[in-house]
């Protein structure tokens, strides 16, 4: 950050390549464990609460809180009890920041399913479980994706907090850049994590598209007869 | 635990520039104004955008913009020009980029609450002769209270925790402690800082949910009959 | 797969203090279609769901085929049985195909098998398989959506159907195809079907059986269509069927069940002379002009003859309704009123002219239900064949 100097020095890109390739391997690792982990708790969650409803406050209202405390309080607040650096930590931080959005967006999904729906699939003869997951979760789809969707590009962001604790992929570089006033790797890391925030948020979009096919559908009118 | 009550006991760091009291109210300090600039940006824009529905693709892709970016690469971005416009280190470099993460949630809420304002209402409204002004002001910005405090909620709670990343750039706050804790290894003061931190968090975040609450409490055809009224008093 | 019978034995539901169904015994016997109808919280829909165990009984037992409801596994159960409502409940996120192919594959058929029966039902209930079993429920029409689900219902062949308002949610032009179109697989497939309605005209019109509940659960009456509006047991019922009972009755008979009246028929260029004198012996003096297929063209009264030459068709007037022998009583009475005239004629599949029926007959028939001749002279006179 002297004057004259340029933001981006694009050798410093080229010579440092590799590493910057490992890191944002590292980042897009942190996310999808991250996500991948949170997606599973929550469905474990969703499924209790369908079954008693009561649950619903008390659990959301404990994701809530957790989502409500500034990641990178939550990331040294588990420090001493996980270690620093340690990819515990900051996993168990970022999943915590999944649970809020994606448990309400599969309950909402669930609930969304019509109620002629549920009760044609109980008389012809599904089970209740099948009923579940032939039904009532495919209809629930494109809202559990959604969910993802934001807790993917929510954990982006957060992942590059992580790096103050140690762990954190592309926040490494932005780091590096600023304790060595160096802007370089600052701005290739902010960027990249940017970029990847909306690939993520665009290649999901279109899974959502591709496994939702009767959704496209519904969009064409239905011809009078 | 026994280092922490140890840390917290010690007189000194309840004093001084580094005590607590200090660094709480540099941290209300950097987030509030941010918040109040935010507030000052987002209403207007937001108000003007669910009022007249147009522009609601700007406002989309600020939401979508603002929900990606990752809100230390958003500081550091913002260093270097901040700096080379001569206003140095500490305050300045946390102050704005606060105010542009601000920004998206409030203006979000803002045209969202204000477009779902009841059609019906609107056109009672302007049937009783109120100017397209007033019916913003006395009957949508009212009804879409609730939301935008939603809205301010969810920015005050994220410039909080934004703020504590500032020390990063040299800013002073809570987020003192965490970065210098961990600078240091002094695991008391690091998590000293994170456990204020999150309490100052939570506790904006409830006070912020009870006066969400209180607003939307009076059921709607109340506070449509209180804006009908309001707006039959502005005829007479 | 044989019909079977269904009976409730004494079966009430309770909902705390409230009796929603009170102790309701009826036969419906194998093959045969019951309806049951009431107004709104008579417990016609309840008991509905009593038999496939959607709701459980407080009391009493629901039998299918002489086997208690309550003794069989209720997913088993419901395999079983057909199951059609008001907003049918397709699954959207199947194709119509897919959503025909549930419960056989709940069943376990094998792939081909179910295929097959796929398109054969879709081509059963009107819809081509080509067009329609890759489509998705969203794309299509509520009629088109309520033929998917009977169609859906009749897959694994069922003995017995539950229709709950099936056509309810469709306008009266599709209700009313619907209806038809029910009735005619009915005559093929013969199931045991237990069919709710709020509206006594699809009851008397559907039904074999008619069960009449009031509110309150409570079992009215039950017989069939013509006893119920013949002879309602009580006060209620009378109400209920509605003062125009006696109409009603005529839409439980059909242009079949009269007698057609020949009708004097001839075609352009037939030499005029012999029908004129042939028409002056009859009481019915009108000759129907028909086209060379045999179809009807116009009326000629004895007037529009010429004395000699050949019968022109430019001379005929205006033409009466056209009737099928199927038509109900009640429409060919009031095509015939609209018309503002004494006789129908009653043609075949291809409009060839059958014969003639009157006011007068449907009058009679109302009256002591066989069909009066109003004209027995008119017997005599040969008919020209079509």
């Amino acid at each position: 950050m002297r004057e004259g100097e340029p933001l981006i020095q694009w050798e410093w890109i080229a010579r440092n390549g590799d590493q910057i390739i490992g890191r944002l391997v590292q980042h897009i690792g942190l996310t999808v464990i991250a996500v991948g982990f949170g997606l599973a708790i929550s469905l474990v969650l969703a499924l209790l609460i369908y079954r008693r409803r009561a649950l619903y406050g008390p659990l959301s209202g404990i994701a809530a809180t957790l989502y409500t405390i500034p990641s990178i309080a939550l990331f040294a607040i588990l420090t001493p009890i996980t270690g620093f650096g340690s990819i515990v930590t900051a996993e168990i931080a970022l999943i915590s920041y999944t649970l809020l959005i994606l448990l309400r967006n599969i309950v909402a999904g669930l609930d969304g399913v019509p109620p002629d729906v549920r009760e044609a699939a109980s008389a012809m003869g599904y089970s209740a479980w099948q009923r579940l997951w032939r039904v009532e979760m495919p209809l629930a789809l494109p809202l559990i994706i959604a969910g993802v969707r934001v807790a993917t590009v929510t954990t982006v962001g957060l992942v590059t907090v992580a790096a103050v604790i140690g762990q954190g992929g592309l926040g490494q570089l932005i780091l590096s850049g600023l304790r060595s006033f160096f802007t370089t790797p600052t701005y290739v890391g902010a960027f990249l994590s940017l970029a990847l925030a909306l690939a993520l948020d665009v290649s999901l979009l279109s899974l959502q598209r591709m496994l939702t096919p009767w959704a496209r559908v519904a969009n064409v009118a239905a011809g009078p007869r | 635990m026994n280092e922490l009550l140890a840390w917290l006991s010690d007189p000194a760091h309840w004093s001084g520039s580094d005590g607590i009291p200090v660094r709480l109210l540099e941290h209300l300090q950097l987030s509030g104004p941010s918040v109040l600039v935010a507030m000052l940006i987002a209403l207007p824009v937001g108000a003007f955008i669910g009022h007249t529905g147009r522009l609601t693709l700007l406002a989309v892709t600020i939401a979508n913009v603002g929900r990606a970016m990752p809100t230390l690469a958003l500081l550091v971005i913002l260093l270097p020009f901040i700096l080379r416009a001569g206003l140095g280190l500490g305050f300045w470099p946390t102050f704005v980029p606060l105010v542009l993460l601000g920004v998206p949630p409030i203006l979000v809420n803002t045209y969202v609450g204000i477009g779902q304002v009841d059609r019906d209402v609107r056109e009672a409204a302007r049937g009783v002769g109120l100017s397209g002004w007033q019916v913003l002001t006395r009957v949508e910005l009212p009804l879409a209270l609730p939301a935008i405090v939603a809205g301010l909620r969810t920015a005050s709670v994220q410039v909080i925790a934004t703020a504590t990343l500032g020390a990063l750039v040299a800013s002073g706050g809570l987020g003192r402690y965490i970065i210098d804790g961990i600078a240091l290894q002094e695991a008391p003061r690091m998590i000293v800082g994170a456990v204020l931190v999150a309490a100052l968090a939570l506790a904006v975040d409830r006070v912020l949910a009870g006066v969400e609450r209180r607003l939307a409490a009076p059921s709607t055809s109340l506070a449509v009959e209180r804006s009908r009224m309001a707006a039959s008093n502005l005829v007479k | 797969m044989n019909a079977v019978d269904l009976e409730f034995r004494n079966v009430t539901r309770r909902y705390g203090t409230v009796v929603a169904v009170d102790d309701l015994s009826l036969l419906v016997p194998a093959g045969k279609i019951c309806v049951l109808v009431g107004p709104s919280g008579c417990g016609k829909t309840t008991s509905l769901k009593m038999v496939n165990r959607l709701i459980e009984p407080s009391e009493g037992q629901i039998l299918i085929g002489g086997r208690d409801v309550m003794a069989q596994d209720p997913i088993e159960l419901r395999r079983g049985i057909g199951y059609v409502i008001q907003q049918v409940g397709l699954l959207p996120h199947l194709s119509v195909g897919r959503n025909v192919a549930v419960v056989p594959g709940l069943l376990g058929w094998e792939g081909k098998r179910i295929d097959a029966r796929v398109d054969e039902l879709l081509g059963l209930v009107g819809l081509k398989p080509g067009s329609y079993r890759n489509r998705y429920p969203a794309e299509l029409s509520g009629g088109e959506r309520q033929r998917v689900g009977v169609a859906r219902a009749l897959a694994a062949d069922p003995p017995l159907m539950l229709m709950d308002e099936p056509f309810g949610a469709v306008d009266p032009i599709v209700r009313e195809r619907l209806q038809n179109e029910l009735l005619r697989l009915q005559e093929r497939l013969a199931k045991t079907i237990l069919f709710v309605t709020h509206d006594i005209d699809e009851a008397v019109k559907m039904g074999d059986l008619v069960a009449v509940l009031q509110v309150g659960g409570v079992l009215a009456q039950f017989a069939s269509p013509a006893e119920i509006l013949a002879h309602p047991a009580s006060d209620f019922v009378a109400r209920f069927v509605g003062a125009d009972r006696g109409l009603k009755r005529l839409s439980l008979s059909r242009v079949a069940d009269l007698e057609l009246l020949p009708a004097m028929t001839a075609r352009d260029g037939d030499p005029a002379a012999p029908l004129k004198q042939r028409l002056s012996a009859t009481a019915f003096p009108y000759l129907l002009l028909v086209d060379e297929d045999g179809r009807p063209v116009g009326w000629l009264d004895q007037d529009d003859l010429p004395g000699d030459g050949a019968v022109a068709a430019s001379a005929a007037v205006s033409m009466s309704p056209l009737l099928s022998r199927r038509t109900t009583l009640k429409d060919a009475l009031s095509q015939l009123l609209d018309a503002d005239v004494m006789a129908g004629i009653v043609v075949d599949e291809q409009e060839r002219v059958l014969g003639l029926v009157t006011v007068e007959q449907m009058a009679g028939a109302l009256r002591d239900q066989r069909p009066a001749a109003a004209f027995s002279d008119v017997k005599e006179v040969t008919v020209d064949d079509a």
